[in-house]
């Protein structure tokens, strides 16, 4: 008895000592760890596989450390409206350009017009410089060969094959409250219906019990194509083509109506610590130099440098494929609306 | 039990005055949650009602009218209480069964092992492998069973995947409440002619109850607060408030949408927990009196009973070992589903370009952890043994960062600690403070049903020994309290390394964390990259909780506390 009660003394005895050890050391990690001049911070939206390439290679070139941290768009551009009073980073990089029209309007970017802005067509780049496309990204329906073959059917090669009684309940797309390509995909309905906001959303209501879910990201259903659990799906290339690449038994195809595609951007963040280095990093991305390394590390973006080579893998992806841009200002000044109403009629009918 | 509740408050500051120890102590625990868990959400709530500098509530209006939204308050209520009660049921089950079962020692720590795996990992494992079993080309559902068309997403897969992740919180709070009390009355019952269901209906379920629903609240919080599971399992006809606040936030860029929902989800957690206070204060729960003698062993459940008890556990682990069998195998074949070759190229992927992340993430979660136990002890003390002004308030406070959804404390920090002087983002403390103030009730909540089983009577005769009130603390109530001071500190530890949806708008350029690159990896369909990580998390925690259980046997005192094999000691 005596024994355990010195043990629990000495036990006591320690535990009161923690909070100290404990503050003493916490300390340290209060201050901020100074970050070298020449370092540029980033928020990329491109995934960590893409990103950190492209960053060494821009180290390689100018010397410029790049630190990164990965978000998805919206937690990417909460961060950065959260930040607005003593901005964390000088460069927002990659991710589809409507979530940069949603950064003009908190007024978070710092308007720059690199040395290829001249020479990027007008979807590419904004108005005052207040975001640059780096690359281009068409929609694409996928499908898994095994569901595809099951169900006696061929790739999807129409909107309205996705109708068929066979996929439903197995559909998979993308969520429009989160999701750029659920944007993307709702405004290329649109054209494929001339605009007829009636028409588009009664495909749509009619394509609503095929789907089995509306996932929060873009990508979000194309594992579950690649494995079955879905038949099929609308997604962006890169994403068809990296489920395919991981070796998944996917077929890509494309409506002959056809589908849209969307800018993804680069900004130069208001406020931002290094803005030189940051409009060297703008500069860079923009250009040829950082899009003919696509090929190089199987990216599978299309280009938005006229001057850069599509890569001949991907081009054959997309030969024959019709393929439209999605009017920025006709989408800028509507997709609110559309996107409530796609909640209100299609989502929670 | 606390007798002095309805004290005035005049004579509280007076002995508050005659006791400087409790008075510095809750004084620094006022400053704490005022600098932690009242001004961020102050500086939330500001961001949220002024728009360009003029006072608006147009925002939150749109979106509490929001008929969808009101839909998914109600399946939020609903989710939340029936994981509440399924949760707590299981946990009860299992602890019941560890506790009194009078298993050998090596299957009760098998037992263990399979309770805390969910624990340990990050939530939303368990859905992911859900929806590989139980999906239209599910393992069991189409290979096994050869059904078609089935539909994963909804509420009943939501509500086990949440009951399977969040039951071992009820295991943890009840498992020590079961040990504690003292088997001479269950055996004093029993020899004076009571059949072992009336023993156990009339005397170890009653006494119980404080745990039963501190275990209720912890997970009815956790359920509400949860917004991972929902998002991957709840699918388009589900939607709860936690998942819906997240996309305003993250998809729609609505930060004050976001937040006034969150603040929606906040009403029916304070209200559960007023309940539980008033209901749990008005029984008298003593088994530690300090006038006991020692224990007699005893069979207290039958042997027909004991069997069906250890079935229906080994079902539950069962299924908890298969979900992370499969995530080991994603963890070593090449791609899940595609090509089952075997490879170790993912765990090289995490052991290079995940490097940082690992390391970041252990030094934070080693500090959040002792720091976090001792909060929780010494809050948890303070509110149940002390009389001081505010007190109800301060346990109020103290259970507000976890009762808040995650993504809302996050984006709460954020805001607060962006600028000077209190410019805290970018750094690990502000990673370790939301540690500490989120997950740390636990360990408030363990701390006070513990205490409410120990008689005032080991104190006070302490005290009236001449031992002021901090050598009383010290050597009397703590080593009483210590079970609650490990499991306290076990859910920190665990927490820190699985939690995503706070830390995520934490993270920095500096200080990363793995849970956040594993949902990097699944987003991006690395599936492998994610389950790798997975796995390395639940080794790291498990072997944090072999050396948390050894610390804990060597103080254990014989005779005063058998908590047998608590965090799987």
């Amino acid at each position: 008895m005596t024994i355990s009660r010195r043990l629990m003394e000495r036990a006591a005895r320690g535990l009161a000592t923690i909070p100290l050890l404990g503050l003493a050391l916490a300390a340290q990690f209060l201050s901020i760890p100074a970050i070298a001049a020449d370092t540029l911070n980033v928020y990329s939206i491109w995934p960590e596989n893409w990103a950190r390439p492209m960053f060494e290679e821009f180290e390689k070139a100018t010397s410029i450390k790049v630190n990164f941290v990965r978000f998805s768009s919206g937690e990417a551009l909460a961060r950065v409206i959260a930040e607005k009073n003593n901005p964390r980073v000088d460069v927002l990089f990659g991710g589809p350009v409507e979530t940069f029209a949603a950064g003009i309007n908190e007024g978070l970017f710092e308007p720059y017009k690199p040395p290829s802005f001249a020479a990027l067509p007008s979807r590419f780049r904004h108005a005052d410089g207040q975001w640059i496309a780096i690359a281009d990204d068409p929609l694409v329906f996928m499908s898994n060969d095994k569901f595809i073959k099951d169900n006696g059917l061929k790739a999807p090669a129409s909107w309205n094959d996705l109708l068929a009684p066979a996929y439903k309940n197995m559909l998979q797309m993308a969520d429009a409250r989160t999701s750029g390509t659920a944007v993307t995909r709702i405004f290329s309905i649109l054209e494929v219906y001339g605009r007829d906001e009636n028409k588009a959303f009664d495909y749509m209501k009619k394509l609503r019990p095929n789907v089995q879910l509306y996932t929060k990201s873009g990508g979000g259903g194309t594992l579950p194509v690649g494995l079955g659990q879905a038949g099929a799906g609308i997604f962006f290339i890169v994403d068809a083509l990296d489920t395919k690449a991981k070796g998944y038994e996917v077929t890509i195809s494309f409506p002959q109506e056809g589908i849209g595609t969307a800018a993804e951007g680069i900004a130069l963040i208001k406020g931002a610590k290094n803005p030189a280095l940051g409009k060297k990093l703008i500069d860079w991305a923009t250009s040829p130099a950082m899009q003919n390394l696509f090929a190089k590390y199987k990216i599978n973006f299309v280009p938005a440098h006229p001057d850069v080579a599509l890569e001949p893998g991907l081009a054959a992806v997309l030969k024959g494929a019709k393929i439209f841009a999605i009017d920025a200002d006709y989408a800028g000044a509507n997709r609110k609306r559309i996107v409530d109403r796609w909640v209100a009629e299609v989502l929670n009918p | 039990m606390t007798s002095a509740i309805g004290r005035p408050w005049a004579s509280a500051v007076v002995r508050m005055r005659n006791d400087p120890a409790v008075a510095l102590a809750v004084f620094m625990l006022w400053a704490l949650l005022a600098l932690f868990v009242l001004y961020p959400l102050a500086a939330l709530v500001a961001r949220m009602m002024v728009d360009h500098g003029a006072f608006t509530t147009a925002g939150i209006a749109a979106v509490l009218t929001d008929r969808h939204q009101i839909r998914a308050f109600w399946n939020s209520l609903l989710l939340a209480f029936l994981v509440g009660i399924a949760g707590t049921a299981v946990g009860f089950l299992f602890a019941f069964t560890a506790a009194r079962g009078r298993l050998p020692r090596a299957l009760l720590t098998a037992v263990d092992a399979a309770v805390l795996l969910p624990l340990v990992s990050p939530p939303f494992t368990t859905a992911i492998a859900m929806i590989f079993s139980f999906g239209p080309r599910g393992l069991i559902t189409y290979d096994l069973l050869g059904l078609k068309g089935v539909t994963v997403y909804g509420l009943t897969s939501t509500l086990f995947s949440e009951v399977l992740t969040y039951f071992p919180i009820a295991y943890l709070t009840l498992r020590p409440l079961l040990a504690a009390i003292d088997s001479n009355v269950e055996g004093m019952a029993l020899s004076l002619g009571a059949s072992r269901w009336r023993v156990f209906r009339t005397v170890t379920l009653p006494l119980t109850i404080p745990g039963l629903a501190n275990a209720f609240l912890l997970l009815f919080a956790a359920s509400l607060a949860d917004f991972a599971t929902p998002l991957i399992l709840a699918g388009n006809n589900f939607p709860v408030l936690p998942t819906q606040a997240y996309l305003q936030i993250t998809g729609l860029f609505d930060l004050r949408g976001g937040a006034a929902l969150s603040f929606v989800l906040l009403l029916p957690a304070l209200a559960v927990f007023l309940l539980q206070r008033y209901w749990v204060s008005r029984r008298y729960y003593v088994t530690i009196t300090g006038k006991g003698a020692g224990q007699t062993p005893f069979d207290s459940i039958a042997p027909a009973v004991r069997s069906v008890l250890l079935l229906a556990c080994a079902l539950v682990a069962s299924v908890i070992v298969y979900f992370y069998a499969l995530l080991l195998y994603a963890s070593v074949v090449v791609a899940l589903g595609a090509n089952h070759a075997f490879t170790l190229q993912h765990y090289r992927v995490i052991f290079t370009d995940g490097l940082k992340a690992i390391r970041d993430t252990l030094i934070i979660a080693g500090f959040a952890m002792p720091l976090g136990g001792l909060y929780g002890i010494l809050l948890g003390y303070l509110i149940t043994k002390k009389t001081f002004a505010g007190r109800r308030t301060m346990e109020l406070v103290s259970m507000i960062n976890y009762a808040l959804p995650g993504t809302i404390v996050g984006i709460a920090y954020l805001i607060a600690f962006n600028d000077p002087p209190l410019e805290l983002t970018g750094t690990a403390l502000i990673i370790i403070a939301c540690y500490i103030f989120r997950y740390g009730p636990t360990g408030i909540r363990a701390t006070v049903a513990l205490l409410q089983q120990i008689d005032k009577s080991l104190e006070e005769a302490s005290q009236g020994l001449g031992a002021g009130s901090g050598t009383t603390f010290r050597r009397v109530t703590l080593p009483l309290i210590l079970p609650a001071f490990f499991a306290g500190l076990g859910v920190v530890f665990i927490r820190s390394m699985t939690a995503i949806s706070a830390t995520i708008f934490l993270v920095s350029i500096s200080w990363t964390l793995i849970t956040v690159k594993i949902l990097e990896n699944i987003t991006e369909l690395s599936l492998g990259p994610a389950a790798a990580f997975s796995v390395l998390v639940v080794v790291i925690v498990f072997a944090a909780i072999a050396v948390i259980g050894r610390v804990m046997r060597f103080f254990r005192a014989p005779g005063a506390m058998p908590t047998t094999s608590l965090l799987g000691g």
